[in-house]
């Protein structure tokens, strides 16, 4: 109970730094899913566009405008170059299309008048660009051979509405799923930084040279001291693990209730216990209470980075997802990834899962096997 | 004394291993883990080529104008080239999908595509749009040919040639005619701002170097503090080589940082050296004015102060778009005046405007707010650290 208690003690001192990571996991986890409806039907993707529109609305420049609205999200900025040069750097728009001044007379005239637009360079604009390019092309086609701009709007229109018909195979809603691979992935850093923080405090805390010197001669065997601080550490992990699968309940929904939830819940269980035993090596071989937090931040922002808790792996370089094999932390992102698309859940299909959670769980032996041989070494004390 | 005390303090900050791994080595680290996630963010953003199945039927093998489309899309040597296309049977196409080989498939019957994909998303409408520009330009050749051979008839040409009319009306259709010109900056790497606010966030850290220094000569803070106040030199001798002491600390630390990200992380501060060594300047003396107020202004612990000091940085880096460059834009945009008031968005802003505009203004703007910044911060420690007396330590 002494043990415990102190144990208590520490904890209470340091709960803000638990609060702090727990509010980040919240933060950013829980806050920053995009949310749309689902999609049992298809949904074009719609770039964000802005017109600056510098001739009047009507004729073709009229038309045009109800072109690219159809197909595209219109993005309403002020007009002011600044503005919309920091909208275009920070992707708030993707295209930008600046209609000159007297451009539908210049076009019936057969001009062909040039357009000047802003691109940010990704897919978004380059299919808004499509979109701009074949109503022009269109356009001038049939530009050559009608003078009447009423017909001529008509028979672009008629062109334009030839639609392909789309069916869509999937009825799993990714929307859902992604969001809690998102807050999973991220609770990766959350727990690994908690963990690493408290545990490495608490094990520094009764490394105290004048602590230890107390535990030694005290009537408690070292091996019942040890396993009460194993124990006590073990709890924390499994509480503060209950506390984020709680907080996933309320921030993500319904599809934690499901077999896919179930698996979300094992998955970051067992990575739980990895983090705990990382923890517990690294408390073994660290003994400066202020060197933790640099260590800290060092082991859970790295793995975090490498393994895409962040960044979604997908966008990764090749050769950190390379680096990355090495680190728990990749198996258990992994796996959140696997879950967000995985359609069919048989034996077959959740095998990789289940590879992943043991290899995991191979990581964890390993690091009690090297936390037993360092704390060998280091029994010896002065 | 003042060189004496000046060398002293710089030796004390040099050996305090914790102050030097925050300021000098965490930012580096960081930089590294930046480089990592990041660099490859924009190139997967491009679009990519996309992997599309046909249903090789009858339908298709005889409309002309989708296999040649579909063929020209997916010419390995076209620089335009959209897809990687495979021609198979409906039950392979299904097999493909299903494994995720191809992001959705196309049928064609009675000259109409019908496309199956697992679920939408950006390759998917690209390939859907680009069966509607095929069927809308066959839409156009088949309007164009019937307009064509009536003109004929009427002008009593009973005797059309097919072939040249549909020829001329194909070549209608692929002439290039779109006049677009591109006026956008090429500097659009907004992955760049990261590396933006690590700078910001450096300069200000630099800061807990001033407090440390100054908490070294305060009486209620140190014992040395206590010798520093009974020794006869002037107190504004001493403050002075322990703040000039840790700027120039810092100023190693930023310029380690600058040189790291530079030339082995090929960060993009723009072209001008010269703005940029000023805006550095400027930034780490907002940084050490704030380290050096925290120090005279509030009566505590070292441990707290510098505790405020990562406060203040850490959520004005936040604000200025180090944990998501979306948030610095979203407080420009709705909320300018936060981070008009933010030391670590005029650093980052500053880097930004070099780096994105031409003109010099928003840069000026920048760095005579973190002018004023830094000089408001000063003058407001000079009044409570003069005349400071204790009557007990």
């Amino acid at each position: 109970m002494t043990v415990f208690k102190t144990f208590l003690k520490i904890l209470n001192k340091n709960k803000f730094i638990i609060i702090l990571y727990t509010l980040f996991l919240i933060f950013f986890g829980g806050f920053n899913m995009q949310t749309s409806e689902s999609n049992i039907n298809f949904v074009a993707s719609k770039p964000d566009i802005m017109i600056v529109n510098y001739d009047e609305e009507k004729g073709i420049t009229k038309d045009l405008i109800k072109y690219i609205e159809e197909n595209s999200n219109v993005v309403d900025l002020k007009n002011n170059e600044d503005a919309i040069n920091d909208a275009l750097f920070y992707r708030d728009v993707n295209y930008v299309v600046y209609i000159p001044k007297n451009y539908n007379k210049d076009f019936m005239d057969g001009k062909n008048p040039e357009i000047e637009i802003k691109s940010t360079g990704d897919y978004q604009s380059s299919f808004a660009e499509m979109l701009l390019s074949r109503y022009i092309k269109v356009a001038n086609i049939y530009q050559k051979r009608i003078n009447s701009e009423e017909e001529l709007i008509n028979k672009i229109n008629e062109t334009l509405s030839k639609k392909s018909e789309v069916k869509i195979t999937s009825k799993l809603d990714t929307n859902i799923l992604s969001k809690a691979t998102f807050y999973y992935n991220f609770a990766n850093y959350s727990i690994m930084a908690c963990l690493i923080y408290v545990i490495c405090l608490i094990l520094a805390s009764f490394k105290d040279i004048k602590i230890q010197k107390r535990t030694i001669i005290s009537s408690t065997n070292y091996k019942t001291l040890n396993r009460k601080i194993l124990l006590s550490n073990s709890l924390f992990s499994i509480i503060l693990w209950m506390i984020y699968v709680v907080l996933s309940f309320i921030l993500v929904g319904d599809i934690m209730f499901s077999i896919h939830g179930i698996f979300y819940l094992i998955n970051s269980f067992v990575f739980t216990i990895c983090a705990t035993t990382i923890a517990l090596f690294i408390g073994n071989i660290v003994s400066n209470k202020n060197a933790i937090s640099g260590i800290v931040n060092v082991i859970a922002l790295g793995s975090s980075f490498l393994c895409g808790a962040f960044v979604p792996m997908e966008w990764l370089p090749d050769g950190v997802i390379k680096i990355a094999h090495i680190l728990p932390s990749y198996y258990y992102i992994s796996n959140n990834e696997v879950l967000k698309t995985l359609e069919l859940i048989n034996l077959n299909t959740i095998k990789p899962i289940l590879l992943n959670i043991i290899i995991v769980l191979s990581f964890s032996i390993m690091f009690i096997i090297l936390t037993n041989i360092v704390s060998k070494r280091k029994q010896k004390i002065g | 004394m003042f060189i004496h005390n000046f060398k002293y303090s710089l030796k004390t900050l040099f050996r305090n291993k914790e102050l030097i791994f925050w300021t000098f080595a965490f930012p580096i680290i960081l930089a590294t883990f930046f480089n990592m996630a990041f660099s490859d963010i924009e190139n997967s953003e491009k679009l990519d080529i996309i992997n599309i199945a046909i249903i090789q039927n009858d339908d298709f093998d005889n409309n002309e104008v989708f296999k040649s489309a579909f063929e020209e899309m997916s010419d390995k040597n076209n620089k335009d080239r959209l897809f990687e296309t495979k021609y198979t049977t409906k039950e392979e196409a299904q097999k493909l999908l299903e494994e995720e080989k191809v992001v959705g498939y196309m049928e064609l019957i009675d000259d109409k595509p019908k496309l199956t994909f697992i679920t939408s998303g950006i390759n998917e409408t690209i390939f859907k749009y680009v069966s509607e520009e095929i069927m809308q330009t066959s839409n156009i050749i088949n309007n164009l040919t019937e307009e064509e051979i009536q003109n004929q008839i009427m002008t009593g040409n009973f005797n059309v040639d097919y072939e040249s009319i549909y020829n001329k009306v194909i070549e209608i259709t692929t002439e290039e005619n779109v006049k677009l010109k591109n006026i956008s900056s090429d500097n659009l790497s907004y992955t760049m701002i990261e590396f933006y606010t690590l700078i910001a966030m450096v300069c200000l850290y630099g800061g807990i170097l001033g407090t440390v220094s100054i908490n070294q000569n305060l009486a209620n803070m140190s014992n040395q503090g206590k010798r520093v106040s009974v020794a006869p030199t002037t107190k504004g001798k001493v403050i002075l080589s322990s703040v000039l002491a840790s700027y120039i600390t810092q100023l190693i630390g930023v310029a380690l940082l600058f040189i790291y990200t530079i030339f082995v992380l090929n960060v993009d501060y723009g072209n001008n050296l010269g703005l940029i060594i000023i805006l550095a300047m400027v930034g780490s003396l907002a940084g050490l004015s704030l380290g050096v107020l925290v120090a005279t202004i509030i009566k505590s612990n070292e441990n707290v102060k510098t505790g405020i000091i990562l406060s203040i940085t850490m959520l004005g880096c936040f604000l200025s778009g180090m944990m998501g460059i979306t948030m610095k834009y979203i407080i420009d945009k709705n909320i300018p005046i936060i981070n008009k008031l933010n030391p670590a968005n005029m650093i980052t802003d500053g880097l930004y405007s070099l780096y994105y505009y031409e003109t010099l203004d928003r840069y000026i703007f920048n760095v005579v707010s973190l002018l004023i910044f830094a000089f408001t911060l000063i003058v407001v420690s000079y009044i409570s650290l003069r005349r400071q007396k204790y009557d007990s330590v």
